[in-house]
């Protein structure tokens, strides 16, 4: 009887290494039955997402009202490919992560959900993200049009996928192109402009900057900075590069050269380059469908990060998946969607509304985004990189703020403090 | 067959009977609800606080005290206690000198003493969520504060003590916590002051017209009289806003997200609870933390009332 | 103190010492005085009388000090129409469906146990009234934890049943039971044994004859009750994890949070109007309601 049970498990998994059809299915990826098939009739009975039916909860963060709009958009494909799933499209208003977790430990989740690389890993060791690979298996889905370095932040350290990217973003500059005509190539050129810029009327501030490392650590990469070393093992921003990039940027906000957008008045830094309170602000796509629906009068370019110290083009990259939720009630239906929302038709029609870059290979660049696509080329991963990076963060902000705010603009505490929330980070 | 005395005896047994019924089952639900809810919850909650328990999945390792341990290592829970004595230190005190002062003002035979009286509670009436998002915008860079004292000329003198013109009251990380002080002093000063109104009114006739036969001036008189007589009404209206205090949570969350910001400067010990549970996701943690705001404020309430004296007789 | 009724606020009852009239220097004193005061008075509600002007201004136009919006537009209430989510009148009904039932909660359960505390001889009254004292002293927050296990695991944290969460947290409270046994202490016993005698049980002379009087008092736990739980922000925070059964307080400070909405003044400012509304109305109906009732759970001290 066991000897039976075995034969049968040993065939199914031949079976679905056969017929996944991936090039080389790794054992681990097949491991374990699926949520709704048993060991025996995997093979065999496939997977057929049009014979799929159900509703499926959708659940996102909306950084505008045209990223709903965009999203919608993109929606409007799924019906006539896969009619008997019914998609409740529900964007979240406010703090998306801590409602994300009142949800999550309430055991009420969306089916799919977007997730912030920033704590994707944290959530996948706390179990809140279902695995993917038995879905992987399955459907034959291929994941290998996915830039790697976005596929990897949502790959846990059990090896399994928790996520795709739905798609990525870099950090480069955005220009008033009126008063900015020839935008700065290097940093010093930056300096220099914004110096020259220092109480022209109408301006609060040359730059509008982030007083975290949310924007500034492609400033602290640019300036031959570092957080982790390259094995993620010890941390660097205690060595004298690191030191003096974060003091570089200390600089910009001593010089008056840059503000931050709550100085500023405003609620980000895209919303002050809108309001023409400053000439340059570094941010990624999503500036373009809002300034086109909130100041649609403001002219302005982008151009590539501009280069530090380090001589060579630096920029950060970020990325979002969508992951399905571990107490989702709707597993199927949510994959057959995130193969949608993250396969080559849906992410092209997502990227057409303006708010990302695609996060695969075979989908074209949209117009208009085409510095930023190239930034991707060079960019470095702007989070989820590291394990707690949301208290390294913290941390940074908190003690760069202190030190904005304090008017002493000293890079010491705010390497200490950091250092400090690394080290911790990295002993757990 | 028994006597009539022992009928009447047993009746009256009877009666008492059916009035203890009819009393348990007019207070059982609420009993229940606070037996729950309330007293087994502590219970429940110190049993908790010993665990590492995730939101999702529920406990994973019996701790022991870590809990209470990492809690007090944390320079940031030590950080949420400072900022909560430090509001409770000035607002309490603040908002009741407001308080007494308003309500001797509308206690006196003056005109229009109803509309002021209601003009002066006006402010509680709207939800901390609104009231705190209309503060935010009038302490803003350009709110109404700032070009305000721009247009009065004010700027010289607040550029004495180093405030710039377009200061972000509530995002800076040394006023932040002064701007929800001086918010809420402005909304609860209203609420206080009809505390001490009914204080006031207790205070009978003669004591004043006794004061006004001995010569006494109207400062003296409420020195020397009311203050004194006004014993209770301080006692009550402390401990009413000393627990309030050590609890502000929807000022702070509101205005500076669940972390605090600017710099943990609006992280209070609620708050930090919120955290603890919801960003950290352990609610083991935040149990622990949860009991040690209990201590805390039951710690204040017994100093209040070494200050004030025996709590009046409720 | 523990037999004064809500009501009885007697107007003018104890005056301070009054200012003398006559001389020159006292008029203009209380000249000044009146001057400070009407002040005062109107700085309470310029905050308010700001946030309708701003309602009606552009984004640009709001940062400006200027009492008439140039141009006057309806934009941000249209936006606030079309992005709140969920959309407003759900909010509205939401946070009524949840203060209505609330406030008649409190009122039955308070009433009924108040009635009990005040009139009734039991074993262990002295104990369990001390149980009632003792959760006006517990910090709310301390029950966070415990609580939101219990109502998850009885499942009120999902769907609609989390208006049932909220409800039982809140349906009733220690305030509401101690005011009214106040008040019903302050009714006099004859009344009461008058209906006994004529054979009423305990419920009927509750019911029937204690209730009706205790109109006034059930006036105040019932406005205070109503705006309390209208304005509440804590628990409806932590159990509502559902936008769509979101009150107006938890939907207006996520509104703020939600992508670009940070400093756009003018749909901000007309949810805060359009929020503060229905207790404003309440207010100035019931204004002898909010006061008394206040005023008489002050009386406590």
């Amino acid at each position: 009887m066991r000897r039976l049970l075995v034969l049968a498990a040993a065939a199914s998994l031949v079976a679905v290494a056969c017929g996944g059809g991936t090039a080389s299915p790794s054992p681990a990826e097949t491991e374990g039955p699926g949520p709704s098939a048993s060991p025996g009739e995997t093979a065999s009975t496939g997977w057929d997402p049009t014979a799929i039916s159900g509703p499926a909860i959708l659940s996102g963060w909306r950084s505008s009202p045209e990223e709903g709009e965009a999203l919608t958009q993109a929606l409007l494909g799924f019906p006539a490919q896969y009619p008997n799933i019914q998609v409740d499209y529900r964007p979240i208003a406010g703090d998306y992560r801590t409602v994300m977790i009142t949800k999550i430990s309430s055991g009420e989740v969306p089916d799919l959900f977007y997730v912030n690389a920033e704590y994707a890993q944290e959530w996948i060791d706390q179990g809140f993200l279902a695995p993917l690979d038995d879905y992987i298996a399955k459907s034959g889905f291929d994941t290998g049009q996915f830039f790697d370095g976005y596929a990897s932040i949502f790959r846990g350290k059990d090896g399994k996928t928790y996520g795709f990217p739905k798609d990525g973003n870099t950090i480069a500059m955005a220009y008033n192109s009126t008063i900015v005509t020839s935008p700065p190539k290097t940093m010093d050129e930056l300096v220099s402009a914004a110096t020259a810029l220092v109480g022209q009327s109408g301006l609060a501030a040359p730059i509008c900057l982030n007083p975290g490392l949310d924007r500034g650590l492609a400033f602290l990469y640019a300036q031959g900075g570092s957080l982790v070393s390259d094995d993620g093992a010890t941390e660097q921003i205690s060595t004298d590069a690191s030191r003096a990039a974060v003091q570089w940027y200390l600089d910009l906000f001593k010089n008056g050269i840059g503000k931050t957008a709550a100085d500023l008045g405003s609620g980000w830094c895209g919303e002050a380059l809108g309001k023409g309170q400053v000439a340059i602000a570094f941010e990624g796509g999503w500036v373009d469908p809002y300034m086109a629906s909130t100041f649609p009068d403001i002219k302005y370019g982008w151009a590539e990060m501009p280069t530090g110290s380090s001589g060579s083009p630096v920029t950060i990259s970020y990325t979002v998946s969508y992951s399905i939720g571990a107490d989702s009630v709707n597993k199927d239906q949510a994959f057959v969607l995130l193969t949608y929302l993250a396969g080559k038709d849906g992410m092209e029609k997502w990227t057409a509304g303006g708010v990302a870059l695609p996060s695969r290979r075979d989908v074209p660049i949209p117009a208009g985004k085409e510095v930023l696509a190239k930034g991707s080329d060079y960019a470095r991963p702007g989070s989820g990189f590291m394990p707690g990076y949301v208290d390294v963060q913290k941390a940074f902000q908190d003690a760069f703020t202190a030190q904005i705010q304090g008017k002493t603009y000293d890079a010491g505490p705010v390497v200490d403090a950091t250092r400090a929330a690394i080290d911790k980070a990295l002993s757990q | 067959m028994a006597a009539p005395t022992a009928r009447a005896r047993s009746s009256i047994r009877l009666e008492r009977r059916s009035e203890a019924i009819a009393a348990y089952a007019l207070i059982a639900v609420p009993m229940i609800l606070f037996l729950v809810l309330n007293i087994g919850s502590i219970f429940y909650a110190l049993f908790i606080s010993l665990w590492k328990w995730n939101v999702r999945s529920g406990p994973v390792d019996f701790k022991g005290l870590e809990n209470y341990g990492t809690l007090l290592g944390d320079p940031i829970f030590l950080r949420a206690i400072q900022n909560s004595v430090y509001y409770t230190l000035v607002w309490v005190p603040l908002t009741m000198v407001i308080g007494l002062s308003l309500a001797v003002i509308v206690n006196q035979k003056i005109r229009g003493r109803t509309f002021f009286r209601a003009a002066f509670y006006f402010p509680a009436i709207a939800s901390s969520a609104a009231i705190t998002i209309l503060w935010i915008f009038i302490v803003s860079p350009d709110g109404l504060f700032n070009t305000v004292r721009g247009a009065m000329g004010l700027n010289p003198l607040f550029e004495l003590f180093g405030f710039g013109p377009n200061k972000n009251w509530i995002g800076d990380q040394d006023t932040a916590l002064n701007s929800v002080i001086i918010l809420n002093a402005w909304t609860t000063s209203g609420t206080f002051m009809l505390f001490y109104l009914a204080s006031l009114q207790s205070i009978g006739n003669q004591v004043y017209e006794a004061a006004a036969i001995d010569g006494a001036t109207a400062w003296q008189t409420f020195r020397h009289v009311t203050l004194p007589l006004l014993r209770p009404g301080h006692y009550f209206v402390a401990t009413v806003a000393v627990i309030g205090a050590l609890q502000l949570f929807d000022q702070a969350a509101i205005a500076g997200g669940i972390a605090g910001d600017p710099n943990n400067a609006l992280m209070t010990m609620v708050l930090y609870l919120y955290n603890a549970a919801f960003s950290r996701f352990d609610f083991g943690y935040a149990a622990a933390v949860g009991i040690a705001l209990f201590v805390v404020i039951f710690g204040a309430t017994l100093v209040q009332r070494r200050l004030f004296g025996q709590a009046p007789s409720w | 103190m523990i037999g004064r009724a809500a009501t009885s606020n007697r107007k003018g009852g104890a005056v301070a010492a009054e200012l003398p009239v006559g001389d020159r220097g006292a008029i203009w004193r209380r000249r000044i005085a009146y001057a400070i005061l009407i002040g005062y008075a109107l700085l309470m509600f310029v905050p308010f009388a700001w946030s309708v002007i701003t309602s009606f201004k552009t984004l640009p136009d709001s940062v400006r000090l200027t009492i008439i919006p140039q141009p006057f537009t309806l934009g941000g209430w249209e936006y606030a129409f079309t992005n709140l989510t969920p959309p407003l009148p759900r909010l509205f009904f939401n946070s009524a469906i949840i203060a209505v039932v609330v406030t008649i909660t409190n009122l039955v359960f308070g009433s009924m146990a108040g009635y009990a505390f005040a009139r009734l001889r039991f074993r262990g009254r002295e104990v369990l009234f001390l149980i009632v004292l003792a959760t006006l002293m517990i910090p709310d927050q301390l029950r966070l934890i415990p609580v939101y296990l219990l109502l998850n695991f009885l499942g009120l944290t999902k769907g609609v049943l989390q208006y049932a969460g909220v409800m039982l947290i809140l349906a009733v409270s220690g305030t509401s039971i101690f005011l009214l046994r106040q008040y019903f202490l302050s009714i006099p016993r004859e009344i009461e044994e008058a209906a006994r005698m004529d054979g009423a049980g305990f419920f009927r002379t509750f019911w029937q004859v204690m209730l009706p009087l205790a109109g006034p008092a059930l006036a105040a736990v019932a406005i205070l009750q109503f705006q309390g739980t209208w304005n509440g922000y804590f628990w409806p925070l932590i159990i509502l994890q559902d936008q769509d059964q979101y009150t107006l307080p938890v939907g207006l400070s996520q509104f703020r949070l939600a992508g670009g909405m940070g400093t756009n003044w003018p749909p901000l400012m007309a949810t805060v109007v359009m929020a503060t509304i229905p207790i404003l109305i309440l207010y100035l109906f019931f204004q002898r309601y909010f006061v008394e009732g206040i005023a008489a759970s002050g009386v406590k001290g």
